[in-house]
């Protein structure tokens, strides 16, 4: 679903964000990217969804190399993907139900199919009676499941997500925990980057660390699963 | 077996796309218009603060359209009188009057001819001093030189225009004292176009002031909306989709704008300006200052509508990057 083949990224001419950076993340997959502040997970992140473009190497999602899309069709390549940020990223103007409805009207769906999937996505979230409140409203952990409704409500292939538990406490970095589980169970390919251990510890899922924009450790499932056990 | 792959296929595919909310452009259009007129409604400080800027810049470029016409109109009263006299030492028969007019308006730039006999310079003249006609025992119109009393077409009014067009007179055969008030013809002219010199740079400083501060206006109330436009371009909305409704905002705040600017103006119009001309004796061939003409309006309504489009679309071109 995810491949990246000797992936390199300058923000500058002499340091590199990211460094000839290999990693294939299969379909249906749910790894969490760690590592400390300025290793590149924000970055990486980005070049995934079409925000950055690398200076060297090819960037494939679903088959298709991002790096060589047309301006244009970076939006279709969002359509598939869906991102949460730390700050939720939300429309204070906008109501709940709205804010979640954007990523439907956006490709076109009409207004009463939009109103079924809005309701469906929200009561997974057990956001459904908050649809008329706008965000200032909502308390942290409230405002990051309507950002995940956001990401959700078209069943993405694939789900991004930057430190999204950064400003929550532990009741709701479980809560949102389990939202990403189960939109993995559904067939969602989950990638979150994340420096909180003990999220990580939690799922036991694979783990990517980077540092100076490398990749320094990969472990898989069960290896994680073990050393957290000994 | 195909048959049996094939029911299996449709039957686990679940209809993801749902019908489009708006199919065709006219659907497309409605959208748009919707998200415009919500967008309105929810940034309201905003959306005033916009309008307000573009009814006031628009107000003050109407304001001075308007002073300017009628200044352009008044010039042009005063340009009737750019009149060429030909005196004759005798009366005219009718034969020769005839002959004259025929050769004087095949001449280009004249407009109007009409004979003053003697018997019609005296009336005159005794009109002029009416109350001190004891100044005119004694005189007999055979003192006064019968003329012929040109009036020149509007674009033969500059003083070089009005040199060629005598010199061109004096060729005619019969034509000999030609008068024109040289030196007055001169003074307007230079007035008209040095007038029009300081209307056309304060027109054009106006203009730029204006462009410049409701195209700022409107980079300002899109910079505080920049997280909408990254949002919709997260969620993977194609440019035309994030600038369309704000393209319609720019529209309306522009259209409501030069409305408003067109109704202040008409109201200040009636409440001060009406009348100003007369007590100005700004331009006595009128009762008052004129409003302005029908096609300036549309032009001023135009000029919102674009202004608003333009600003919107310049300044969102700086915020949308893919």
């Amino acid at each position: 679903m995810i491949q990246l083949h000797n992936v390199s990224l300058a923000y500058q001419k002499d340091a590199s964000a990211i460094n000839d950076i290999d990693l294939r993340i299969e379909k249906g997959e749910f790894v969490f990217l760690t590592g400390p502040s300025g290793a590149g997970k924000t970055t990486l992140l980005r070049l995934l969804y079409g925000a950055l473009t690398p200076t060297r190497g090819q960037v494939l999602i679903d088959g298709q190399n991002v790096s060589r899309l047309a301006a244009s069709q970076i939006p279709h390549l969002r359509r598939m993907i869906g991102v949460v940020f730390q700050d939720f990223k939300l429309l204070p103007s906008r109501t709940v139900f709205e804010n979640v409805a954007i990523t439907l009207e956006v490709i076109g769906w009409g207004r009463a199919d939009i109103g079924k999937k809005v309701m469906h996505t929200l009561r997974q979230m057990g956001m459904e009676s908050k649809i008329n409140l706008t965000p200032e409203r909502l308390s942290g952990g409230e405002q990051q499941r309507v950002a995940l409704a956001r990401a959700l409500v078209n069943d993405p292939k694939i789900l991004l997500a930057d430190e999204p538990t950064g400003n929550l406490d532990d009741a709701n970095k479980n809560q949102i925990l389990n939202i990403f589980k189960e939109a993995n169970v559904r067939g969602t390919t989950v990638v979150v980057a994340t420096h909180d251990r003990r999220l990580i510890e939690h799922a036991h899922k694979r783990l990517v660390t980077l540092n100076k924009g490398e990749i320094v450790e990969q472990m898989e499932k069960e290896a994680h699963n073990g050393d957290q056990a000994q | 077996m195909n048959r049996w792959k094939k029911k299996h296929i449709t039957a686990i595919k679940p209809n993801k796309r749902p019908k489009l909310a708006g199919e065709g452009f006219a659907g497309r259009l409605r959208y748009f218009l919707f998200r415009a007129l919500t967008n309105i409604r929810q940034n309201v400080f905003v959306n005033v603060v916009t309008i307000g800027t573009i009814t006031l810049a628009l107000l003050i470029v109407s304001l001075f359209l308007l002073v300017f016409i009628n200044l352009e109109n008044a010039a042009e009263s005063w340009s009737e009188r750019v009149q060429v006299t030909v005196y004759f030492d005798h009366d005219l028969t009718l034969q020769e009057q005839g002959s004259l007019r025929t050769r004087i308006t095949a001449l280009p730039g004249t407009s109007r001819i009409g004979y003053v006999s003697r018997d019609e310079a005296l009336k005159r003249f005794k009109n002029r001093l009416r109350g001190q006609e004891t100044l005119l025992e004694g005189v007999r119109s055979e003192v006064l030189p019968p003329s012929l009393e040109i009036t020149l077409k509007r674009s033969s009014r500059e003083t070089r225009d009005v040199e060629a067009y005598v010199a061109g007179l004096k060729l005619i055969p019969g034509i000999n004292e030609v008068q024109y008030g040289e030196e007055w013809v001169r003074r307007f002219n230079t007035f008209l176009n040095f007038m029009r010199l300081i209307g056309a740079l304060l027109g054009g400083f106006l203009v730029i002031a204006v462009l410049f501060i409701v195209s700022n206006t409107i980079k300002l109330t899109i910079y505080a909306r920049r997280d909408e436009l990254e949002v919709m371009s997260l969620v993977g909305a194609t440019r035309f989709f994030i600038k369309a409704p704000f393209l319609i905002e720019g529209i309306i705040q522009g259209g409501a704008g030069a409305l408003l600017a067109t109704g202040l103006l008409l109201g200040l119009y009636e409440g001060f300006l009406h009348n100003a001309g007369s007590f100005l004796t700004f331009n006595p061939t009128t009762a008052g200052l004129a409003f302005l003409p029908f096609e300036y309006i549309c032009g001023i309504i135009m000029a919102g509508i674009v202004l608003g489009f333009l600003g919107s679309l310049s300044s969102l071109k700086r915020f949308i990057s893919v």
